[in-house]
């Protein structure tokens, strides 16, 4: 039990930053469209 | 002790042998595998893992014996080398190629031929949330704090990691209720200072800058040598050399755009980053004998390094951080430039996903670690910095150290972009905008922010080659930090907050946070308590300003005195040992005693709105409707 849970916790934070990388990648992609549509610069 | 390594179903040929050194299970194999480069942690060296169990290799005396499926076999001594696996001088030179020619190209496409003042600094307060949430991830997200999580997970076990990352991003969380506040009376700012010096005058101002200053100093030169430190371990190449590339690398694409360049790159070095961390974790986990590792090697921890609840952790690596938490991100000019910079209904959400992003990147780097502490690895040359390059070179292939490469510069690269970025700000805004010019020019602006990213890349360079121990520097730099917290945060909501008691509170907590940080004075019997007494009114402050962001004052002064007296019975006789921590608590107490005796009873009251007045653009349009050709002629007078 002890092992099953020792696993999870180290594999757990690759899942959760797995989790961010794609918020953060669709909010990029939000930017970009945002600033294309408006015909600006992205920054 | 002759062992047999089965290379199986790989195709191979003996001639010429290329041979990788591999630690493990502190023996070292070798293995041939022809002309193609085997991926190390695959199938061969787990079975080699097994077959060893406790037996004793000796370096010099033993054999390994590598068999390869066409039958050949070759026999190779067991070596005491401790180097490292290198990548090749050529792969490392096309890396840096890529990461540093990449960053310098995706700067180019928002590069203007005439900058804007405002936008170098803070890109026009109106950042989306996807680069202003990866930008504020990447800059908080440092080598150092990479291996120093790792470090923590080696030295304390289970619960190591939690203590390094766990604090480190509730530093971002915690600071944005205040940040929302510093946005609503200052939306136009690009420095803290530059606030500070609205609201109270030039004294406050230079020395919340100055604080600024020598932190991202300190940062940078931090970053640089650990790209220096990364380039020797891993490449044929020196640390000067490491340290010179990863300097001219990051000066090359954020000296024309500054702050624009520094987020937009950012971007691109966190997916970079992120995505390596995603890869990287599992595979060292199950290369290094995945679940398994735990049952046999539990006896290589000590019972406490096995309990998540330790208390030698806590007081040791967590307590130190929680203290810093706030003092980190009112001194970091990185966090500040970021609020000022994103746009304002969104920085909730940026500063809630920075938290967990950085969170679970740095605890989840930090299991390395705590693997390696399972392992029984000792790190190479008895230093803790080499854990994470060792783990990586131990079990991955070249593919994925070219990915951990990549991790570990983006990391740096990230941060030390900011760095400049940061210092190029409060020199552009505080020092010459604010100080030096009658009426500031963005143009001049402009110079003055590019010569500062020069003149510090520079002296960062000259620092690092001193072989400085900056991690310590920043340790001390961090508690010193604690003096300013309750002055600066003060100053954004109570109107009878003084210049006056502004500078003398932040003095007098100096005077005496650096004796006991230093242990200038033995802290034996009434001295002892009476500094233990301090601290806790320290932890009252700390964990009352915590509170005060999220649920106001109220709830603050009751959080924070139930904290105070709870605390006491345990830190009262016991505390003044840690000085650290001591240093830091009495800090934040002294300066929000006297600021809070000088405030009280001053008859100030500070009409906030005026801040909005004070502090403005410096160029005379907003960025994207503005014709560069008339900055020149544009002198402006914001904040003057």
């Amino acid at each position: 039990m002890e092992t099953f849970f020792l696993t999870l916790y180290v594999l757990v934070w690759p899942v959760i930053v797995a989790g961010v990388l794609w918020t953060l990648c669709k909010g990029f992609m939000k930017d970009w469209w945002q600033s294309r549509k408006e015909g600006r610069s992205i920054i | 002790m002759d062992i047999t390594l089965s290379i199986g179903g790989r195709q191979a040929t003996a001639s010429p042998p290329i041979y990788r050194w591999m630690r493990h299970d502190h023996v070292r194999i070798a293995w041939s595998a022809g002309s193609t480069c085997f991926e190390p942690g695959n199938g061969p060296i787990l079975r080699a893992r097994k077959r060893l169990g406790d037996s004793p290799v000796e370096a010099g005396r033993d054999y390994v014996e590598l068999q390869a499926p066409l039958g050949m076999t070759e026999r190779k001594k067991v070596s005491d080398d401790a180097g490292l696996y290198q990548l090749s001088g050529w792969a490392v030179v096309l890396l840096l190629i890529a990461i540093y020619g990449g960053s310098f190209l995706m700067s180019t496409l928002i590069g203007r031929k005439k900058e804007n003042a405002d936008g170098y600094m803070t890109a026009g307060n109106k950042i989306g949330f996807g680069i202003s949430a990866a930008s504020m991830t990447a800059t908080w997200i440092w080598a150092s704090s990479m291996y120093a999580s790792a470090t923590a997970g080696y030295t304390y076990g289970i619960s190591g990691p939690i203590h390094y990352g766990l604090w480190g991003a509730l530093m971002i969380l915690f600071i944005y209720p205040f940040g929302k506040r510093i946005r609503a009376v200052a939306p136009k700012a690009h420095t803290l200072a530059e606030v500070m010096h609205a609201r109270h005058g030039r004294s406050s101002q230079l020395m919340l800058a100055g604080s600024n200053i020598v932190g991202s100093v300190i940062s940078l030169t931090s970053n640089f040598i650990a790209g220096g430190a990364l380039v020797s371990l891993l490449s044929p190449y020196s640390f000067t050399q490491g340290v010179i590339v990863v300097a001219a690398g990051v000066l090359l694409y954020t000296l024309w755009s500054g702050f624009r360049a520094s987020v937009l790159t950012d971007f691109a070095q966190v997916v970079a980053m992120l995505g390596a961390v995603v890869v990287i974790i599992p595979v060292v986990f199950f290369f290094a004998g995945g679940p398994a590792m735990f049952s046999d090697g539990a006896s290589n921890l000590t019972p406490e390094q096995s309990n998540f609840f330790s208390s030698d952790a806590f007081l040791n690596q967590g307590a130190p951080y929680i203290a810093a938490v706030l003092a980190y991100a009112i001194g970091n000019q990185t966090i500040a430039q970021r609020l000022f910079a994103v746009r304002e209904d969104l920085i909730k959400k940026t500063f809630v996903t920075a938290t967990i992003g950085y969170g679970a990147t740095v605890i989840g780097i930090g299991m390395l670690g705590v693997m390696a502490l399972y392992l029984g690895m000792e790190p190479v040359g008895g230093n803790v910095n080499n854990l994470i390059p060792q783990m990586a070179s131990t079990f991955l292939g070249p593919v994925l150290l070219c990915l951990f490469f990549v991790m570990i510069l983006g990391a740096l690269s990230s941060t030390a972009d900011s760095d400049l970025a940061a210092l190029s700000s409060i020199m552009m805004a505080d020092i010459y905008g604010k100080n030096l010019a009658k009426k500031a020019s963005p143009k001049t602006m402009l110079m003055v922010g590019r010569i500062t990213m020069v003149l510090a890349t520079a002296a960062a360079l000259v620092f690092a080659s001193g072989h400085m121990d900056i991690l310590d520097l920043l340790v001390f730099v961090g508690a010193l930090w604690g003096a300013l917290v309750f002055p600066v945060i003060a100053s954004f909501y109570w109107e009878k907050v003084t210049n006056k008691a502004f500078t003398t509170s932040v003095i007098v907590a100096l005077a005496v946070f650096i004796p006991v940080r230093f242990s200038w004075f033995p802290m034996t019997g009434a001295t002892g308590i009476i500094f233990d007494i301090i601290s806790v009114v320290g932890i009252g402050v700390v964990l009352g300003l915590m509170s005060f962001g999220f649920f106001g004052l109220k709830p603050a002064k009751i959080i924070g005195a139930i904290a105070a007296l709870a605390s006491a019975p345990f830190v009262i006789g016991f505390l003044h040992d840690y000085t650290v921590l001591t240093g830091s608590l009495v800090a934040y107490a002294v300066s929000t005693v006297v600021c809070y005796a000088m405030s009280v009873r001053s008859g100030q009251t500070f009409d906030f709105a005026l801040i909005k007045q004070r502090v403005g653009d410096y160029d005379p349009q907003d960025e994207d409707a503005q014709s560069p050709d008339d900055l020149d002629s544009s002198a402006v007078t914001a904040g003057k």
